[in-house]
């Protein structure tokens, strides 16, 4: 099941090539959303959803592997936005990354049957990407995937164990065989590979 | 970047919430509650980890999926929520760890109350224990000056060189007499007498009280007179509260006597 799962995160190429209608959200749409959601403007709800849903339904289902249960992680990422938008801080990041990681962070509970959380994490996630048009957002995420292709297999297999199956580096180790320091050192140097590229 | 090297790795495994050693997360949430740099490069991790997520976007979900929350949009009634929680340093945090300070707060509250109704209940204590103080203060003043003018009379009754007079009309020849006070209440009196004519040697006026229910006469003191015939009693009963109809002098034994001796030689005029 995992090689599936690793090979799965991979074939969402062609599907994303044929989504249409795809946004080119910037910074000061985001920020104009947030604020038309803390108005209360539900159709500020429909046009955020318009934008995202490919995020953190993409997310939710290379975590879950399951189309039931990433609908429900969308529907909880959104409802929790709509029920606090101060949640989000758009001085400080940009929707698409601070979506991707909440949606991941929810379906990592529901992987795990923990009880969803109340609320949403206020964690600031900024990223010096460029999001603002559909081609440079097209250009990251390519980029993204050509360095995770480059990486070692072990290290981007330990990133992927950690980070879309939500497994702590004990149970990394012990699955893999490989000593706890390997699955660290594979795990940071990994992250800051993503890094080093995309600055 | 400038994080501490020892913590660089498990602040790479802590952004992803796969730390899972208790030591090194207890060690790590303590050094990122005072390292700044720490934390930065938490959140630059977090951003390296948003691109491991954004890495996988495109599917779309269905159709259904947008109905569905724009119909859970509508549904819910619009709250206002609270501002931004301080930094977070991690989603291992008790969720009890979040009410804390209303429960501190809370009880605060209630101590300051406790508090503040002892402080209150003391000072009207004290309030009271002043006032009583005040009065006992007056009373004791009154009574020092009750004190200083018996004193004065006693001393000036006293003095070696008193000289009582008694002032009559001229036509009248020196007649004897005793002028008295008594007061039932405070069991007491005084008697003061002029003019008195000499008695022999072993024998004194003694002053009886005749109380009004009939009972035998009281003995209330005695005196045997000067050379001009002045004499002076200050007299206690023994209770207070007898009702006197009448007082009378007779002449009696040094000594004084428990039953008076007839003649009166003396009585209240009218």
């Amino acid at each position: 099941m995992q090689s599936n799962r690793l090979q799965n995160s991979y074939s969402y190429e062609s599907e994303r090539m044929r989504v249409s209608g795809t946004q080119a959200p910037n910074h000061k749409d985001d920020a104009a959303l947030i604020a038309r959601i803390r108005a209360g403007d539900q159709s500020a709800m429909a046009d955020l959803y318009d934008r995202y849903a490919g995020v953190v339904y993409g997310v939710a289902l290379r975590v879950l592997a399951s189309t039931a249960a990433a609908e429900d992680v969308v529907q909880e990422v959104f409802l929790q936005l709509w029920r606090n938008p101060q949640a989000f801080n758009a001085d400080r990041g940009r929707l698409a990354p601070w979506l991707a990681v909440i949606a991941r962070n929810r379906a990592i509970d529901f992987l795990r049957k923990r009880p969803p959380e109340e609320d949403i994490d206020e964690m600031p996630i900024s990223t010096g990407v460029n999001l603002e048009d559909e081609a440079s957002q097209k250009l990251v995420v390519d980029k993204i995937r050509g360095v995770l292709g480059e990486l070692p297999q072990d290290q981007r297999k330990a990133l992927e164990m950690a980070f879309f199956e939500g497994m702590t580096h004990s149970e990394i180790a012990g699955k893999t065989g490989d000593p706890l320091g390997t699955v660290k050192t594979r795990i940071r140097t990994g992250l800051l590979a993503l890094r080093k590229v995309l600055a | 970047m400038n994080a501490h090297p020892q913590f660089a790795e498990t602040l790479a495994l802590y952004a992803m919430g796969a730390l899972d050693n208790p030591q090194d997360l207890a060690a790590l949430e303590s050094h990122l509650g005072t390292c700044g740099d720490c934390r930065r490069e938490l959140e630059a991790l977090r951003a390296d980890t948003a691109l491991l997520a954004l890495s996988v976007t495109g599917p779309q979900p269905p159709a259904r999926s947008r109905d569905r929350l724009l119909s859970a949009v509508a549904a819910e009634p619009r709250m206002e929520r609270r501002t931004s929680k301080p930094y977070a340093v991690g989603r291992l945090r008790p969720r009890w760890f979040t009410f804390a300070p209303v429960m501190v707060m809370l009880l605060l509250a209630v101590f300051s109350i406790l508090l503040w109704r002892d402080l209150r209940n003391t000072r009207r204590a004290l309030r009271h224990t002043q006032a009583q103080m005040e009065q006992i203060q007056t009373e004791l003043a009154r009574t020092n000056s009750e004190l200083a003018e018996a004193k004065m009379v006693h001393d000036l009754l006293h003095a070696s060189d008193a000289w009582p007079l008694t002032l009559v009309s001229k036509k009248t020849p020196p007649q004897p007499q005793m002028k008295m006070i008594y007061s039932r209440q405070k069991g007491s009196l005084f008697l003061l007498a002029s003019n008195t004519p000499a008695l022999p040697e072993n024998k004194i006026y003694e002053l009886w009280l005749l109380p009004a229910d009939g009972s035998a006469p009281m003995a209330a003191g005695w005196f045997k007179p000067d050379g001009k015939g002045n004499g002076m009693i200050f007299h206690k009963l023994k209770s207070n509260g007898i009702e006197a109809k009448g007082f009378a002098v007779t002449v009696e034994p040094s000594g004084g006597s428990q039953t008076p001796t007839m003649p009166i030689v003396m009585e209240p005029a009218g």
